[in-house]
């Protein structure tokens, strides 16, 4: 009797099934669209960070920020004014290692032999200044016109230099030394070789480079060219494309190789940490910092709280407008269903009063309303989960593009070592900033709450019910009212 | 067998209190029948409550077959409603959203009867009050009177010793009401019942052989000895 009684209720008072179904879709579909643009977030920050330093990266050691070291090691360009006019080219390259601060490669063993460290690859990041162009020297002419050279003001001749000065390019990129033998942790990883190959773990020193693509398409630079860096050339064998549109490096190359451009001989800048177990990263970060002095340990946590941009704004208002919206949105939604299932019992007081009279123990009662209430919220769940879903699809669908700035905020970034190196990433010497198109996956963890609020719904209005049912006495069955 | 004894039921409400029931004294033996009668307001559905357990006395003694219903356990309570008494109301009560045969159904539910015996009592019951036809409609399907004798038929499947009927024909044009009276006269004689019922209907009271009428909660019993 229970399910026929409930199935012709249902199915005979659709409408008023359909209100408190509704209500309860809605907050549920909010719950889920809020869910997985939340999630969108989280997977467009990993993006951000993965674009950093690669995949399975859960933390990055540096070189602890020490003061200035002053100009000793700013970099110099030495070009010389020639005294004919010849039209020849000078360039100079400058090599200097990311942040102008180094580890000891000692250190990667050092942080490999820490307790929950899975492995530990160190990398160099360099940036490379190339200068290139023609100096003249100027000419002394007497004269009018062009640059004026003014003596005492109204007196004496007039002279001007022409010619004089430089036309050249300075051209920036970055190159990252990668551990070949180690191609499983890295900035590269975040890469996909899209052309050629990558490199073979023996090419610990070979003269290999692979390039990021969007580097590359701006170089003319496929596989098989050649590229200079400091008078060295490099065989390009592959390119890569950055999974998140923005690379770690232009040009990726041998650790050894880089160590030797740069004369940082057995050194790194950054070390790349996986841990073994993902829950443990605080404790590993301890370790680190304890035993491993004079560095830095960043991990994606610290990272995320420096990205900023729409990105973030949009995270926020996610976690907080969106996460209080929806559970306002769910308790109103709730307790609407509580009251509309309480008012359709008052409805019906004639009813469940004349099936006390007729002997129905009231928890039979109270039992039939709250499976009414239940299945009115599993409907409501249904709904809702389609609305969600409809939902998060038009927000994947349209997909708006999100800005990132990583390290904007931060304390660290541009300055020398320390976190700023890491944020800044290898290539970067400023905030990094790239945009993320915003998705919302809707995972089964979603779902799987969406009918856990479903059912909690069903619950809470057949609460309210039931408890009005369970009040009714049997001579209620000769109430007048209706 | 019904023993009624100095039942009284009053309604408080804030200041005011209602003597509903004002020191009833009553008996009524098994397999007879009672009529009540009286004005508006006198006290006639609250009797009629306190012999079906629906309510219970503020004091005095409802007793059924030595039981005191107004000492009963809500749980006992329901289970005498549930064995023994059947309802038959003046708005007839159905459930709109149940077909005839579920609604007489209904009846043999706390009585933990398979379903299969069920639908085929409810059919049988049906068919006694001569609906044989229409076990699968709805109430709004179905006449006044035809909604009535669903709700005897309801009242009767489960073969109680007690048939209380508050108004019955009160909303029934007269045409039905003559049809209604002898399917209860009919029932009442076939399942051996003690009757109650409440009209308001003078010539059916002047018919009855034991009249009671209550005014302002007090009641007073007229025999017709030979009628
Ligand atoms: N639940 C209640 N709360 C308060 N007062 C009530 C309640 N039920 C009945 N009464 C009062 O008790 C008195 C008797 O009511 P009852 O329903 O028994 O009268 P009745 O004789 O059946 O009248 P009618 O012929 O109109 O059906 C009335 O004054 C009524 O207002
Ligand atoms: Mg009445």
């Amino acid at each position: 009797m229970f399910f026929t009684y409930l199935r012709r209720e249902l199915r005979r008072r659709r409408k008023a099934a359909l209100v408190v179904a509704s209500g309860l879709a809605l907050g549920i579909a909010l719950v889920i669209v809020v869910n997985s643009v939340s999630n969108g977030m989280g997977r467009a920050q990993e993006k951000v960070l993965q674009s950093l330093y690669g995949l399975g990266t859960d933390m990055t050691v540096t070189k602890a920020a020490t003061p200035a070291s002053g100009d000793a090691q700013r970099p110099r360009f030495r070009f010389e004014a020639k005294d004919d006019d010849s039209e020849d080219k000078q360039s100079s390259d400058r090599v200097m290692a990311q942040g102008f601060t180094t580890l000891p490669a000692s250190t990667v063993t050092e942080v490999a032999g820490q307790k929950g460290v899975s492995s530990a690859v160190g990398g160099l990041s360099l940036n490379v200044v190339k200068v290139s162009g023609q100096f003249t020297r100027g000419q002394f002419q007497q004269g009018d016109g062009g640059v004026e050279m003014r003596g005492k003001p109204g007196a004496g001749p007039r002279y001007r230099i022409e010619g004089g000065g430089a036309d050249f390019d300075v051209n920036m990129y970055t190159v990252y030394g990668t551990d070949v033998t180690q191609p499983a942790l890295g900035p590269l990883t975040s890469s996909e070789i899209t052309s050629g190959r990558t490199f073979k773990t023996t090419e610990t020193n070979a003269k290999v480079a692979v390039a990021d693509a969007a580097y590359a398409k701006e170089k003319k630079l496929r596989t098989g060219s050649t590229v200079t860096i400091k008078g060295a050339t490099y065989e390009v064998i592959g390119i890569a494309t950055a999974s998140s549109g923005d690379a770690a490096a232009n040009l990726y190359i041998p650790l050894k190789q880089a160590q030797k451009l740069s004369g940082e001989k057995d050194k790194v800048t950054t070390v790349y940490v996986k841990a073994t177990d993902s829950q443990q990263i605080g404790a590993v970060k301890s370790a680190i910092r304890k035993n491993v002095p004079g560095t830095t340990v960043t991990t994606s946590a610290d990272l995320a709280k420096t990205v900023s941009g729409s990105l973030s704004t949009a995270a926020d208002l996610a976690a907080g407008v969106g996460k209080w919206l929806s559970i306002a949105v769910l308790v109103a939604a709730f307790l609407v269903a509580g009251l509309l299932t309480s008012s359709a019992v008052s409805r019906r007081v004639r009813e469940f009063g004349t099936l006390k009279a007729l002997g129905w123990k009231s928890g039979r009662v109270t039992r039939q309303v709250v499976g009414e209430a239940v299945v009115n919220g599993l409907v409501g769940g249904v709904l809702g989960i389609a609305l969600g879903l409809a939902g998060a699809y038009v927000v994947t669908a349209v997909s708006p593009t999100l800005q990132a700035q990583l390290g904007g905020s931060g304390g660290g970034p541009g300055g020398p070592g320390g976190g700023g190196a890491f944020l800044a990433g290898p290539g970067r010497q400023a905030a990094k900033s790239l945009e993320v198109a915003l998705t919302a996956p809707v995972s089964a963890t979603t779902i799987a709450l969406a009918v856990g609020l479903a059912v909690a719904g069903g619950l809470i209005a057949g609460a309210f019910g039931g408890w009005r049912a369970s009040r009714l006495r049997p001579a209620d069955a000769l109430r007048r009212v209706e | 067998m019904y023993e009624l004894r100095g039942v009284t039921k009053r309604y408080t409400r804030g200041k005011d209190v209602v003597h509903a029931l004002d020191g009833v004294d009553l008996t009524i033996g098994d397999g007879d029948r009672l009529v009540i009668q009286g004005p508006t307001g006198g006290g006639k559905s609250t009797l009629l409550q306190m012999l079906g357990g629906l309510d219970r006395p503020t004091s005095g003694e409802v007793v059924l077959d030595g039981t005191d219903l107004a000492e009963l356990p809500e749980a006992r309570l329901t289970r005498v409603r549930s064995e023994n008494i059947g309802f038959v109301f003046q708005s007839f009560n159905l459930i709109p959203t149940l077909t005839a045969q579920e609604n007489v159904e209904t009846a043999l539910v706390p009585l933990g009867i398979k379903a299969a015996d069920r639908r085929e009592r409810a059919a049988e019951a049906l068919k006694s009050v001569g609906l044989g036809e229409r076990l699968g409609h709805l109430p709004s399907e179905l006449s006044g009177g035809q909604q009535q004798r669903v709700a005897i038929a309801r009242a009767l499947v489960k073969q109680p010793k007690v048939l209380l009927a508050d108004e019955p024909t009160g909303n029934l044009d007269e045409s039905m009401r003559d049809e209604i009276m002898d399917v209860l006269e009919r029932m009442w004689k076939e399942h051996g019942l003690t009757f109650v019922m409440v009209t308001h209907d003078s010539a059916l009271a002047k018919k009855a052989p034991r009249l009671a009428t209550i005014r302002k909660g007090r009641i007073t019993v007229t025999e017709k000895t030979g009628a």
